[in-house]
């Protein structure tokens, strides 16, 4: 199977010395639901920025969709990244703008400036607009100001603006690191139903290593701006999820039931 | 532990000489104008009563015959008011867009702009007054120019610092989703921007309403001339009947922003 996204020799660099991607090459194919793991600073948000270009790489390549996204004009890079939806950590919706409308930011970039502040946008738009609100259970806040919303609603506002984007890839950096464990499950469960649905490919940053095990398709681990890990969740050992965290292992956020929290919080401090 | 020792605890770490020492300025400063400038506190203090005086024989009782004579200088008085800030506010958010970082990333562009709106907002507004009456000659065309030189002024930076208190994370995802430059501005930055934009604009209409009332003293029309050529004829009980009015005036005007800010922001 061809490659949806190849990045070859991916490193960043910021100011004069923090290298935070160390030279990163990894292939990724239609369909994969991969989660990024690693400790705090491991360069987790800095490489998911990279692939929209939200944060310019200093090297490498990004070819996604058969398009180097670093060598991009700027009108270019537009239309390529409407083919690339992005969940946030804080949820980024314009606050004092309905539900709805939010929802519908997602199709900004295939509708002209007049129409959108007409709200002409197409029928079939607003259509699944309001079915996909639908779907996570939003349809009696359709017409609610997005700031009325608690954090996990926002952040299934959120989902359905990238969903709504029809894109063929789907990033998330850390999407539920901002919301309590029952958000938290609700989000990544319809997270994932979604982009299972859609036949969507994801790359999503966590910190939960139980939340990787039980949705990934395929788990990266990062430390240090490098990949020190890379494969099917059933090869990710206790010792190597060890390894990934060495000296960060209060970072670590499992549920009791893995029997690991123990072991492993002993290390801290 | 020895208890002695934590017989005195400060409550500051900054020494006492520091304060002192600003104190002494402050004060010296006061000093300095009183005497550098000759102003007797006696004087004025034994003037007072005499000021008193003629206030209540010269300005007593209002003369109110004339009333319904003013009420076209009133309305050319709130018109520059209206017709000034509006027309400012249309400016002064386009220079609020090049002067935010979040809205223009030219710097050089974000220089120019906040050096010359600066221009406009320091040179106060009876000064722009006299000088465009210079130019123009008298009359109302002058007031609302220099209004709307100095409110373009005052406004652009206000709303820049409010365009710039907008978080970057919400324009964030609209870029990341390839929205066009105008299609962010509209659709993130200014649904964002609305309460500031209301709650400057409308003290700008208040800062304007007393300033037209002002500028008819340099001859820029409104109800200011009449005060002018009334107190100039000595026609103090009638000057203090249209003082009486543009007070009214004022606390009508905050009487109604104040409403309609609760109502919208
Ligand atoms: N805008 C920036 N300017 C300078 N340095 C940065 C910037 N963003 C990130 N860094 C540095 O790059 C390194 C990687 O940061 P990054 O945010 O990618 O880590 P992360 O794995 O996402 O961490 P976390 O789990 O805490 O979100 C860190 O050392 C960080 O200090
Ligand atoms: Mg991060």
């Amino acid at each position: 199977m061809k490659p949806l996204l190849t990045i070859k020799n991916l490193v960043k660099v910021y100011g004069k010395d923090t290298r935070a991607l160390n030279g990163i090459s990894l292939d990724f194919y239609p369909g994969e639901f991969i989660v990024v793991i690693g400790p705090s600073g491991a360069g987790k948000s800095t490489f998911i920025r990279c692939i929209n270009r939200l944060v310019d790489p200093s090297e490498g390549a990004i070819i996604f969709d058969g398009q180097h996204m670093e060598k991009l004009s700027w009108r270019k890079l537009r239309k390529e990244r409407s083919k690339i939806g992005m969940i946030f950590q804080h949820y980024n919706l314009v606050g004092r703008t309905n539900v709805i409308k939010n929802v519908l930011h997602g199709q900004l970039s295939n509708v002209p400036l007049y129409k959108s502040l007409l709200g002409l946008y197409r029928y079939e738009d607003k259509k699944e607009a309001v079915e996909l609100l639908k779907k996570v259970g939003l349809q009696d806040q359709i017409y609610k100001r997005a700031d009325e919303l608690s954090g996990g609603q926002m952040q299934r506002v959120g989902i359905c603006r990238a969903i709504l984007q029809r894109p063929k890839l789907l990033l998330a950096d850390e999407p539920i690191a901002s919301l309590d464990p029952l958000s938290a499950n609700i989000v990544m469960q319809q997270l994932h139903t979604i982009s299972q649905e859609k036949k969507l490919t994801c790359i999503v940053n966590l910190h939960q290593v139980d939340y990787a095990k039980k949705y990934a398709t395929r788990i990266i681990g990062i430390k240090k701006g490098a990949v020190v890990f890379d494969g099917a969740p059933s090869r990710l050992t206790d010792a190597m999820i060890r390894d990934i965290y060495e000296g960060k292992e209060s970072q670590l956020k499992l549920k009791g039931e893995s029997g690991m929290q123990l072991a492993v919080g002993q290390n801290d401090e | 532990m020895n208890n002695k020792t934590i017989h005195k605890i400060p409550l500051d770490q900054r020494d006492s000489k520091r304060t002192f020492t600003v104190v002494a300025a402050i004060f010296a400063m006061l000093i300095f104008s009183v005497v550098y400038l000759k102003i007797s506190f006696i004087d004025m203090f034994m003037g007072l009563p005499s000021f008193v005086m003629f206030f209540f024989e010269k300005f007593f009782p209002p003369n109110a015959e004339n009333l319904k004579q003013y009420i076209p200088s009133v309305v050319d008085t709130l018109g520059y008011a209206v017709i000034s800030t509006y027309i400012s506010t249309i400016i002064a958010f386009i220079f609020g867009i090049l002067i935010s970082e979040n809205t223009n990333k030219f710097k050089t562009l974000r220089v120019i702009t906040r050096g010359f709106v600066s221009i406009l907002r320091n040179i106060p507004f009876i000064i722009w007054g006299a000088l465009l009456v210079y130019i123009f000659g008298i009359g109302g065309i002058v007031g609302v120019l220099a209004l709307i030189l100095v409110t373009i002024g005052f406004l652009s930076k206000s709303y820049a610092e409010s365009i710039d208190e907008i978080s970057g994370d919400k324009l964030e995802a609209l870029r990341a989703n390839g929205s066009s430059y105008f299609q962010i501005l509209f659709h993130g930055v200014i649904p964002q921007f609305v309460p500031a934009w209301i709650n400057w604009t409308l003290f700008a209409f208040e800062i304007n309403v007393r300033a037209s009332a002002v500028l008819g003293l340099v001859g820029a029309g409104g109800i200011g001339v009449l005060i002018d050529t009334n107190i100039n004829l000595f026609k103090y009980e009638e000057a203090f009947s249209i003082i009486a009015v543009i007070v009214m005036i004022i606390l009508l005007t905050e009487l109604v922003t104040n409403s309609i800010r609760k109502r919208f922001v």
